[in-house]
């Protein structure tokens, strides 16, 4: 067992982990944070996307233990106080999801992009979000969201 | 699929890195980005009593420039190198090969010394390294050794890298003036590995090829130079027809793999397919390069910058 | 014709009310269910195709801390009713009757077939534990395609069958089979055949069960298309009292069919929570979901065509081939439907079917999103061969054949009136649409160039849920049944047994009830997933919009007219003269008067009334489907191919869709989009791929591809005006659709780009390098 320190949306948790315990099992079953999903737990589908230090990383791909010291962001943490995001409100608007299962990955990867690429236009978007596996929208639904969220960013 | 028990250990030194090694040899793995390492211990292909995780030995990150050659640290982040400007001045096969490894959030953890100490000849860095010549810099108990590229790939997943050795460094040769570079593959979706793909570079001296860099990934256990064709492209213009033949000398020894992605026939065939695609965006590349020296010589011969 | 009261909310891309929980990752899908002291379970799982067992020693695997419980094939035999898979029990399907148990007691028949299961205090635990339990196999040889199946000396599966003939070979008929062949000007004959590949809905399978010894109740938390059937069959397996098994879902993550019922590991897993006595959660990760959850459309098929030198199918004769794999589900049904349907929208008039499925050592074959699809796969590529054959262009034979709308409705040769089919306006929609000259312009251009595009056409109708038939159409699915109330705080509860898994009934049913009943849309709830408060139900056959859309509609109207009976006496005014608007109920005319409907509620609920007064404001109502209809379409696509390393992009792809009167656009296009992606998944990269010994080679997302936002284009939708047939029902569904018609639709695409070369298409799987096995087979010829 190997004790770990991280902050997880702001708040500090000190855990005891076993070293082969993944980030994405530690968010959803020792801190009850259940936003983030496990679609395949070999890091091709993007469900478990989570932000660690400002990056978008796939949380089945990292332990537990990697994350000491880091601040690290999920679903949960984009809208603590109950009100949705910008990108979350476009998503809502544009009808972006069905089953809601890749939903929080999609959010957290786009999240990331966004902030780094504020200007992205359609195929970029498509490109960067092509790690994550969507298996009911067919994708369109979900990059108008992404694109409104843009254009709204803009006009903030 | 979790992951099976496995003991944990973080050196905060290169030299506590270098006892554990020498310690556990084969029955230790190194855990550096971890995205090809976690996803076989999730799959328990890979069984290692103990896993050294260097991601905290800050001394092997950074890109730096030193007699012609760059230096990156094994444990540099894909995306770091990514958006070096050092890497894509003076490395521009390796700047072109970066973006087509997997996908952002991989390239977030994944490194350099990790992608080519694991060598997955599907993967994008090792075909790069071994068509620059690049250099391996291990460290061990007995001291450093430096390992060119054309001896580090042994076989599949596998190097030259002794058991009590740690990659510490990758070293890639500066590319001179006139330099072109392209990396294309065929891959079934975009981010994934390529069924095959080719590190393309080509050095021109009045026009005419002066030196040609071609290695594939995917078409054997280990990337494979392809040292019959760069001897023909030198002294030669560049045209389709010479590509064509260059082509058909890249692919004729060739006997690559067959799975559920593509016959050994059909490796062979878009392997040529890409070989006269690779050259041609590499020959326009140089060009495009060239036309941009140019313009800078012109604008500082004007005054302007 | 009765009129929607308000029509603010149908028709219109109102806001889904699941988003809120959906994107701040408050959904509660199987997998995030906690319960005290809850265990978790893995499954050792059979490396062998096809095996004998000879022993299961689990001693190592108790002995691990951690492990709480180790059960094999024979300890659930004893403490379960032996029965059958409970889909195919519940739609029945002829032929011989397979032995089945939840885990493998004598024999392994499939790579993943399920031997013991390990119950341990985390999942990471219970997977140590599955590598400590050794098992004694003994190698029998495999039988790995239809073709071995079918040879009279390949050992047999089961032995209570006998041979792997599960079910045996029948052949009907249809018009005068004989007489249209033998006076036809040309027979055409073809072997076409569609690959083995699956649903893989994001979240895999999975529950957590727990069992209460005191009340003897077993609750199961399910992933499911109906907690009703679950219930069904964890009651019957485990020999419960239906009315002590309570099954609940929440969210559900993706299902395209294959969670429907119970598998045999939710079973096996319930009967361990009760035999352990402490909760027990089993979510499947992605390799047993590829490996082991069950595939789909492996199927062959031998068609000739009979046609006329005008370009007229006169007559098919199809026979067909189904690998139903290891484990009956429902395989044997699809040859039926498939026979039922082949026709199409055309005016054939002869069709002779027949058909044999066998068993072999390969996953289940279940339900996939339209499980009959390839009778329009079928029949789409053979109009596009045809026409290649006579010189005719694919959108002019498809006209020439359509079957004319008259009165009385045109009959399917094999029964069903073809009424409310609007095949021919969607075909011309959709050519207009493309503007089928100028691409044929830009082709020829193009090629010149040495660059090779291609355009596909293919039109399809799905019985969603099909007219009304004389006879009726029986069965579970035959009624929707919904329950309805005024709550106390004057919300509009609908109680109904669909399991909505992204087809957003949560708030379609709720724009429905908000217009008849008369209140805003935030002012209806609807309730799912739990047994103890839903009627029966089941989520799937696109089915929905027509049948429950209609139970909520009528239902709606139904419960409003009791409330206003009751707000008579509260308002002394006649029920006639009042009506409820924006939530408030008002005598017609009078806006002074308006209370609002929580008023109306609270009152009813107060006891204030006597005996006489019907205070119960609750409403059950049923919903046969009134008159039904037929949804369908006509897809496009236009597609370029590489032809020198075989990749195919598809370009633009089209849809002029008819699925009767919209209830809400956004979630109508979303279902068809997500079912064209599959459909461009199953022609460009999925496969569910076993070797010539029966293992699985595609076995995680590396090897199984799925589609990603760079490879499903733009994907423009028109809607057609349909033709309505019943007075207020006329939505009809549109869920299975898209993957239907997609398959023929880019293959047909892929085929004209191909046509300078002279490529045939029989297949519908073309990865890359499969179209330059075709271009060089046909250029060597």
């Amino acid at each position: 067992m190997v004790d770990i320190t991280v902050r997880v949306n702001g708040a500090t948790h000190t855990n005891s982990v076993e070293a082969r315990t993944t980030l994405s099992d530690f968010l959803r079953d020792d801190l009850d944070l259940t936003g983030t999903h496990v679609g395949c737990e070999h890091g091709v589908c993007g469900a478990c996307t989570v932000i660690v230090d400002g990056r978008a990383v796939r949380s089945c791909l990292m332990l537990a233990v990697q994350a000491a010291g880091s601040e690290v962001t999920t679903v949960e943490g984009l809208a603590p106080d109950g009100s949705l995001g910008t990108l979350q409100q476009a998503m809502w608007d544009s009808h972006s999801f069905q089953c809601g299962f890749c939903t929080p990955g999609f959010i957290m990867q786009a999240t990331a992009f966004l902030s780094a690429h504020p200007d992205a236009g359609e195929q970029e978007i498509r490109e960067a979000l092509s790690g994550n596996i969507c298996r009911c929208t067919g994708y369109q639904s979900i990059i108008d969201g992404v694109l409104l969220a843009a254009r709204r960013s803009h006009t903030d | 699929m979790k992951l099976p028990y496995v003991d944990y250990e973080a050196p905060e030194t290169v030299a506590e890195a270098v006892d554990l090694l020498a310690e556990h040899q084969d029955e230790a793995s190194v855990l550096a980005g971890g995205q090809s390492l976690i996803p076989l211990l999730a799959l328990r292909l890979a069984r290692p009593a103990l896993l050294i995780d260097i991601n905290g030995l800050g001394e092997l990150s950074g890109v730096s420039a030193a007699d012609g050659w760059i230096a990156i640290g094994a444990m540099t982040r894909e995306y770091v190198a990514e958006e070096s400007q050092l890497v894509a001045d003076a490395v521009p096969l390796l700047a072109a090969a970066l973006p087509l490894i997997g996908h952002e959030a991989i390239r977030s953890r994944g490194t350099i010394g990790g992608s080519l100490a694991h060598a997955d000849p599907a993967a994008e860095l090792p075909a790069v390294a071994l068509a620059l010549g690049a250099e391996f810099v291990v460290r061990g108990r007995s001291g450093e050794r430096v390992i060119p590229a054309a001896e580090w790939f042994e076989g599949y997943l596998a190097t030259s890298r002794r058991p009590d050795e740690i990659l510490v460094e990758v070293r890639f040769p500066a590319a001179g003036p006139d330099t072109g570079a392209a990396f294309q593959e065929v891959a079934r979706r975009h981010g994934d590995f390529a069924i095959v793909g080719l590190a393309a570079s080509l050095s021109f001296t009045d026009g005419a090829i002066s030196d040609t860099r071609l290695a594939f990934s995917g078409v054997a256990d280990v990337p494979v130079r392809a040292a019959d064709a760069e001897e023909f492209l030198a002294g030669e213009r560049p045209s389709p027809e010479v590509f064509e033949e260059a082509a058909r000398r890249a692919t004729a020894g060739l006997d690559p793999p067959a799975d559920l992605h593509g016959s050994a026939e059909y490796r062979k065939k878009i392997a040529a397919t890409l070989v006269r695609r690779g050259l041609q965006a590499a020959a326009d590349s140089a060009r495009q390069d060239s036309a941009r020296q140019d313009s800078a010589h012109q604008d500082s011969a004007h005054g302007r910058q | 014709m009765a009129q929607i009261a308000a029509e603010r909310y149908t028709g219109a891309s109102v806001k889904r009310a699941e988003d809120p929980r959906i994107l701040t990752g408050a959904g509660r899908y199987v997998g995030d269910i906690k319960l005290p002291g809850m265990l978790h379970a893995a499954f050792v799982r059979s490396p062998l195709a096809h095996g004998r067992v000879l022993a299961v020693d689990a001693s190592a695997a108790r002995a691990l801390p951690g492990v709480v419980a180790v059960l094999t094939g024979a300890d659930l035999e004893e403490m379960t009713i032996p029965g059958q898979d409970p889909l195919l029990a519940m739609m029945g399907g002829d032929g011989p009757v397979a032995e089945y148990t939840l885990l493998a007691t004598d024999k392994v028949r499939f790579v993943g077939d399920p031997v013991a299961l390990v119950v341990a205090e985390s999942r990471y635990l219970a997977e140590d534990g599955c590598e400590l339990v050794e098992v004694d196999y003994e190698d029998l040889p495999p039988v790995a395609n239809a073709a071995s199946a079918l040879d009279a000396g390949s050992p047999p599966l089961f032995a209570s069958v006998g041979d792997n003939i599960i079910g045996p070979h029948k052949r009907s008929e249809f018009g005068d089979v004989a007489g249209t062949f033998a006076g036809a000007d040309r027979v055409a004959e073809f072997h076409i055949d569609v690959h083995r590949h699956q649903n893989v809905p994001m979240e895999g399978r999975g529950c957590v069960a727990s069992y209460e010894a005191g009340s003897g109740v077993m609750t199961v938390h399910a992933a499911t298309q109906s907690v009703h059937v679950t219930r069904m069959a964890v009651a019957t397996r485990l020999g419960i009292d239906r009315d002590k098994v309570r099954v609940l879902a929440g969210d559900i993550g993706g299902s395209f069919g294959l969670k429907i019922g119970a598998s045999r590991e939710e079973l096996a897993v319930a009967a361990a929570a009760r035999a352990v006595g402490r909760p027990v959660k089993w979510v499947e990760d992605r390799s047993e979901n590829l490996t082991a959850s069950g595939h789909a459309r492996e199927e062959s098929f031998d068609v000739r065509a009979a046609v006329s030198d005008d370009g007229d199918l006169l007559g098919l004769d199809v026979r067909m081939v189904i690998d139903t794999g290891a484990y009956p589900v429902m395989g044997t049904m699809v040859p039926g439907i498939i026979e039922a349907m082949l026709p199409g929208p055309y005016k054939l008039t002869a069709l002779g079917f027949e058909s044999t499925a066998v068993t072999t050592n390969k996953a289940s074959y279940v339900a996939y999103r339209g499980p009959w699809a390839s009778e329009t796969f079928v029949r789409e590529r053979v109009l596009d061969l045809v026409a290649k054959d006579l010189g005719l262009d694919p959108l002019e034979i498809r006209l020439r054949n359509v079957a004319p709308s008259t009165r009385p409705p045109f009959l399917m040769v094999t029964g069903r009136p073809l009424i409310g089919v609007t095949t021919r306006e969607s075909l011309e929609r959709v050519a207009e649409l493309v503007d089928l000259p100028a691409f044929r312009r830009r082709q020829a251009e193009a090629r010149v160039q040495g660059r090779y595009l291609g355009i596909g056409l293919a039109t399809f109708i799905e019985a969603a849920p099909g007219p009304r038939s004389a006879e009726g159409s029986g069965g579970p699915m035959g009624m929707e049944y919904m329950r309805l109330r005024l709550a106390e705080d004057g919300v509009v509860t609908l109680f109904t047994g669909q399991m909505p898994h992204g087809q957003g009934h949560q708030t379609t049913l709720a724009q429905i009830a908000a217009d008849e009943f008369g209140v805003p849309f935030e002012q209806v709830r609807v309730v799912i997933g739990d047994t103890d408060v839903v009627p029966f139900g089941l989520t799937g056959g696109s089915r929905s919009a027509t049948m429950t859309g209609g139970v909520a509609l009528h239902g709606a109207r139904q419960l409003k007219a009791k409330v206003l009976d009751f707000a008579a006496l509260l308002m002394e005014a006649s029920a006639l003269d009042l009506e409820i608007t924006d939530g408030q109920v008002l005598v017609r005319g009078d806006p002074d008067s308006a209370i609002p409907v929580e008023e109306v509620a609270r009152q009813a609920a107060s006891g204030h009334f006597d005996a006489d007064a019907d205070t119960n404001l609750e409403v059950e109502a049923s919903f046969d489907g009134g008159e039904g209809g037929w949804s369908g379409g006509s897809h496009c696509a236009i597609v370029e191919v590489d032809v020198e390393t075989g990749l195919v992009k598809v370009e633009r792809y089209v849809a002029a869709e008819d699925c009767g009167a919209l209830i809400n656009p956004a979630v109508v296009e979303g279902q068809i989009r997500g079912g064209i992606a599959q459909g461009i998944g199953a022609v460009l990269l999925e496969r569910s791929a076993y070797d010539s010994g029966g293992n699985y080679q595609s076995a995680t997302f590396m090897d199984y591809l799925l589609p990603t936002a760079c490879d499903v284009p733009r994907i423009e939708i028109e809607h057609l005006e349909t033709v309505p047939l019943d007075a207020d029902v006329n939505f009809r569904g549109v869920g299975e659709g898209g993957l239907i018609v997609a398959p023929p639709t880019l293959v047909n695409a892929i085929e004209d780009a191909l046509t300078p070369f002279g490529v045939r298409i029989y297949e519908q799987h073309l990865p890359p390098a499969r179209i330059l096995e075709l271009i060089a087979a046909a250029q060597s010829g």
